[in-house]
């Protein structure tokens, strides 16, 4: 996390070559930056997701990976080879495009084999191989099928088959799981998660939903207003936020600010907030301005042993919904309000309201945020 | 919607559009079909329905002869057409969507003007001292004006095939504006060259287009009597022509009728069988 360029995801690199390597990659239409020059790399065998809201520019960066969107700026280098000026058809990997786009005049089995037949391949090798991938994506009665006649996760696998065929190093998915409805697209999240752990093929995905990209992701890139915001494992992303956006994007915070850096010792920053001296783990960010602690209402609990930090405040409200009990509290002097979410315990006594209540978190589960609120 | 048995279950506007069709396309056609069993003695109609006018029009070699001339006729210009049409659709629709609406409404526009001034138009084009012999002259391919370019069976595939060529492009143009982009860069990026994409799904997707097409052409070309008329002396003599003659010179309606029952016939199976084609299995 300390490295100066962290944001290009180097310090995940660890001396292992990146499959993609992007470099100043910018693309600009008219006056405006879809894309603000940035630095991306993507490791052999990840799953990595591009995560962002809509306008962020991640479908522009899928778009301009694949070849559909010529970059205004910088390069791409796939296992070493600059691929920014090789034309779609030559691009040593395939995409699964967000409507699927599936052929409609060609069966499941034709549009699987299509990437074959277009490099000559003859049938009978054509046909075991397409046998192979229907077998993978679970669709070997459905071969004679037209597109027209397939349920959309059927469709979704069809797509994926045929970007597998030519067993491409890596494949691009654009959205693939937005046409679907909420059961299906947690089936196939998982579904994609295992494909891509099993035939080990790099996969880059685009999507908008934060909690698909922490199921099936190993590194998240954040992007907003056409730059990466940040990068991590859904971890990092989901604990240690390096600005209020990516905290806002994975849930709430509560959101302790101002923040004054009092002293940084390397591992650890202790910081001055209107709850008292808290404990961040990590070092001082260089942004020493409007920056505030973001802390997960799961990661606050009454005080343990194990907590570097303690509030003492004032319980608000108290309600237990199942699973979860959400407490509210205030703390006196800074007159805020946090949140803390707990397992229910069905032995614990639930606090009074009104009554003191000392809690506390780790310093490894907070983090110092930049930005303004979103 | 629960569909009641009988009439009971139409609403009063389903009943006046159903008696429209009736009235007014199928009581006329059955009375044209009426026509072509009345013989004709002394030039006036008996009203006592045989079948001689079409044992007639059938056993007539002369017919006969005139009818496969038609046919063949109506092929050849919805054959030349196809690949042209093909051709002049596929060129607007790989222009920027700017000058594909342009030209687009450019190939609308004569569908607008009088058919007959369309015909005069293409007289003046194939003329003695018309555009064509014009252009021939200037480039020095002849030292005279062509007289064989006008009144012919030639000028009147010409014609025809000018005439009728919107009736193509128009649906190539719809089939081919009905291609998602996506689809066509799926193909690209699973590494199709432009031939291949061409020949393995561009082509597929818009053949149905071209095949309703082709037959809008062979219907209205094989039916024409009035581009013959106008531009194909006596060689261009077509079964349009032959009906056309029955009504207006020889006023023997019964023939005509049982003449254009025949046309009408032609008509249908060309329908049925574009019906057919173009609609593939994959359609949903």
């Amino acid at each position: 996390m300390d490295a100066p360029d962290a944001d290009s995801g180097h310090e995940v690199a660890g001396g292992k070559a990146p499959l993609l390597r992007i470099r100043g990659l910018g693309v600009r239409f008219q006056d405006f930056d879809a894309i603000r020059p940035l630095d991306l790399d993507v490791l052999n065998g990840e799953f990595l997701t591009i995560l962002g809201p809509s306008g962020s520019g991640k479908t522009t960066l899928l778009r301009t990976i694949a070849g559909f969107q010529p970059p205004t700026a910088g390069g791409i280098e796939f296992d070493g080879r600059d691929i920014a000026d090789l034309p779609i058809n030559r691009r040593p990997f395939n995409t699964v495009f967000q409507d699927y786009a599936l052929f409609p005049h060609m069966t499941v089995r034709q549009n699987v084999a299509f990437g074959l037949r277009v490099r000559g391949i003859d049938r009978a090798a054509r046909e075991a191989r397409v046998g192979d991938a229907l077998a993978i994506v679970e669709l070997e009665d459905l071969g004679d099928r037209y597109p027209a006649q397939l349920s959309g996760g059927q469709q979704q696998r069809t797509a994926l088959a045929r970007a597998m065929i030519c067993e491409p190093r890596l494949i691009l998915l654009d959205e693939p799981l937005a046409a679907l409805d909420a059961t299906l697209r947690r089936q196939m999240q998982r579904f994609l998660k295992s494909v891509q752990r099993q035939s080990g093929i790099t996969f880059v995905f685009v999507t908008h939903d934060q909690s698909e990209a922490i199921t099936v992701s190993d590194r998240i890139c954040v992007m907003r207003s056409g730059g990466i915001e940040q990068i991590g494992t859904p971890r990092d992303l989901y604990y240690r936020p390096r600005s209020r956006f990516v905290a806002a994007f994975f849930g709430a915070s509560n959101i302790l600010e101002p923040c004054r850096v009092e002293s940084a010792a390397g591992t650890a920053t202790t910081v001055a907030t209107p709850m008292g001296t808290m404990l961040v783990q990590g070092p001082a960010p260089r942004v020493r301005e409007g920056l505030a602690l973001a802390v997960r209402p799961e990661a606050l609990g009454p005080l343990a042993a194990d907590h570097s930090n303690r509030i003492e405040c004032e319980v608000v409200s108290v309600s237990f919904v199942g699973s979860e009990t959400i407490t509210e509290l205030r703390h006196p002097q800074a007159g805020q309000v946090l949140t803390m979410k707990a397992r229910s315990d069905p032995s614990a006594r639930l606090p009074a309201i009104g009554s003191r209540l000392e809690v506390g978190f780790d310093a490894a589960a907070c983090a110092l945020v930049t930005g303004a609120e979103t | 919607m629960i569909r009641k048995e009988g009439l009971s279950g139409y609403a009063p506007g389903a009943l006046a559009l159903w008696a429209i069709c009736i009235l007014f396309i199928l009581v006329p056609l059955a009375s044209f079909l009426a026509y072509g069993f009345l013989p004709v003695v002394d030039n006036s109609i008996v009203y006592e329905p045989t079948l001689d006018n079409f044992i007639g029009l059938l056993s007539n070699p002369s017919y006969r002869t005139t009818f496969l001339r038609t046919m063949l006729l109506a092929f050849e210009v919805s054959a030349f057409n196809f690949v042209l049409g093909y051709a002049t659709a596929y060129f607007i629709w790989r222009r920027p969507p700017a000058w594909r609406n342009v030209l687009v409404i450019a190939l609308a526009i004569p569908l607008l003007m009088s058919y007959i001034i369309k015909i005069y138009a293409m007289r003046g084009v194939l003329g003695t001292n018309g555009l064509l012999n014009g252009l021939l002259l200037a480039l020095g391919i002849t030292d005279e004006p062509v007289s064989a370019l006008l009144f012919n069976l030639t000028a009147v595939r010409i014609t025809l095939a000018v005439v009728l060529l919107p009736f193509m492009v128009l649906p190539i143009c719809v089939a081919l504006e009905r291609i998602s982009p996506a689809v066509l860069q799926a193909a690209a990026d699973l590494g199709a060259t432009e031939v291949q994409t061409f020949r393995w799904v561009i082509l597929p997707l818009s053949l149905p287009g071209a095949i309703v097409g082709a037959m809008f052409t062979f219907v209205l070309a094989s039916g024409d009597f009035l581009a013959p008329e106008l531009v194909g002396g006596i060689e261009g003599f077509t079964y349009g022509r032959l009906v056309f003659s029955q009504f207006g010179l020889a006023f023997n309606w019964p023939l005509g009728a049982a003449l254009s029952v025949l046309l009408m016939v032609v008509a249908l199976v060309a329908i049925s069988v574009a019906r057919r084609l173009s609609n593939p299995r994959w359609q949903p």
